[in-house]
């Protein structure tokens, strides 16, 4: 029997360009507070309204929090960091075992200079997009290891959409930290399916181009096995 | 200096007014009524909820340095008062709430702020070991402890963003010495007298000129001097943290 999946921001810039690559092996179940422009049911959940997520998380194995809100004073804290507790918190009341998160990476900022960046720590500043978001993964965490929700956080910088993963290993260049759409649905999988994450909680450069030597994406290989091709 | 003290109608705040306003002007924020009885003497009141970016604003305009308590207030008195409601009231106002006064601050050429954080994040840790400031917090999912940590961090980004001196004290569990005899000691408890000093010390720090973030972020634990701690206080010492309530007669017996 197919896995039943929450994915929460379904109208949002990522989900719309996820789903194609989880669809054919689990059942969706799409919600947004917006309704999908595209074609397909779209369930109307606000996820800053613990009783609409709590409803619409009955019954699924999984929940994909792609709900983000960057720039506003208000509904960035109760989009990213409300809406995330609401999540974990549904999520440890109807016994899901299994979440997905997104963030955007936190790091470039201080570290473009550096090299071979992995795992480093997160420098997220004041501003409303990148400060929510770390928040949220510390709610995260922290429901996660609490009631053992096995719970993964993603993290990207930008996504080149446009390009196959084939044609991004050949590239001579390509934004950094950016990850391809193929990419993204492969990780999604991974996360859905590995038995366990370490400590219930972890985070995961998200990138489809290492020819810089700036980022990489090692933990994701390493405990996910996330792999790409070789260029 | 001109001071301003949040959740100014809860106990700490006032131990922490009563310990600075010898030496310095204080205003008192809060939106809880029980703030306007008898604080004139202590200093000027300001109703507002942290919530309240408008009077955040004002609250802030003036002022040298910022105490944030970061002592919950009761949630609205309408609307839904269950459990949930409650809690999301708690982790808006520790986030959202901290970051408007905060943002607010830094508008109005605020240079020091002190946060009251809480070691119960290290609540997870077993007995037998000695936690410093080094240590990774492990906060539970209870929203008071977890909140205020997720405040800590909001604080820490502001000196990270900005030249200012930010001081977060992590504070063990708030009791009068004279009112817990005869109980079991808890290597947690602390004196409220003692931490209105520890925010009274952390005011001094002056590092907003310091290039380095790291200088300007300073975090400090802070509870009683027992034998034989659990929680690591001497990095508190460095800025004269000295406790005068140590629960000698539980600790001895």
């Amino acid at each position: 029997m197919k896995k039943k999946l929450l994915l929460l921001g379904a109208s949002g810039g990522v989900a719309p360009r996820v789903i194609p690559g989880l669809e054919s092996d689990y059942d969706l179940l799409l919600a947004d507070i917006a309704p999908r422009p595209q074609a397909g049911a779209c369930a109307q959940v606000d996820i800053t309204r613990y009783e609409q997520v709590l409803e619409a998380a009955a019954g699924v194995d999984a929940i994909l929090n792609f709900s983000v809100i960057r720039g506003d004073p208000t509904q960035s804290f109760h989009v990213n960091v409300l809406g995330a507790w609401h999540v974990m918190t549904a999520a440890a009341e109807l016994g899901i075992s299994r979440v997905i998160h997104t963030a955007p990476q936190l790091l470039r900022e201080d570290y473009d200079w550096d090299f071979d960046l992995d795992d480093p720590p997160a420098m997220a500043g004041t501003g409303y997009y990148t400060l929510t978001r770390m928040l949220s993964m510390e709610v995260c965490r922290v429901l996660a290891r609490a009631h053992r929700i096995h719970t993964v956080c993603f993290l990207f910088a930008g996504v080149g959409g446009e390009f196959s993963r084939e044609q991004v290993a050949e590239m001579r260049d390509f934004p950094a930290f950016y990850i391809v759409w193929e990419d993204l649905q492969q990780a999604c999988r991974l996360a859905l399916e590995i038995e366990s994450i370490p400590d219930y909680f972890q985070e995961f450069n998200m990138l489809s181009y290492f020819g810089q030597g700036k980022y990489n994406a090692d933990k994701a290989k390493r405990i996910l096995g996330f792999q790409r091709p070789a260029p | 200096m001109r001071i301003l003290i949040t959740s100014a109608a809860s106990p700490m705040a006032r131990a922490v007014a009563a310990e600075l306003k010898d030496d310095h002007q204080l205003r008192l924020l809060d939106d809880d009524p029980a703030l306007e009885t008898g604080e004139e003497e202590v200093g000027e009141v300001v109703r507002g909820s942290l919530l309240d970016a408008d009077a955040v604003w004002q609250a802030v305009r003036g002022m040298d340095a910022v105490v944030h308590t970061a002592e919950p207030p009761a949630a609205p008195k309408t609307g839904n008062q269950d459990s949930m409601a409650k809690q999301q009231f708690m982790l808006d106002w520790a986030t959202r709430g901290t970051h408007i006064l905060f943002q607010a601050a830094v508008e109005t050429g605020v240079r020091r702020f002190v946060y009251g954080s809480t070691l119960e994040i290290f609540s997870s840790y077993p007995e037998d070991v000695y936690i410093s400031e080094l240590w990774k917090p492990r906060p539970g999912p209870e929203m008071p402890a977890m909140s205020r940590y997720l405040g800590e961090l909001v604080c820490r980004e502001f000196a990270r963003d900005f030249p200012v001196t930010a001081t977060a004290l992590r504070l063990g569990r708030i009791v009068i010495e004279e009112e817990v005899e005869g109980q079991r000691p808890d290597a947690m408890w602390l004196d409220r007298r003692d931490a209105a000093q520890a925010f009274h010390l952390a005011l001094n720090r002056d590092r907003g000129d310091d290039l380095r973030f790291t200088a300007r972020w300073a975090l400090y634990h802070i509870c009683a001097d027992i034998p034989n701690p659990r929680f690591l206080i001497d990095s508190a010492r460095t800025i004269g943290y000295r406790p005068e309530h140590n629960f000698h007669k539980q600790w001895k017996a």
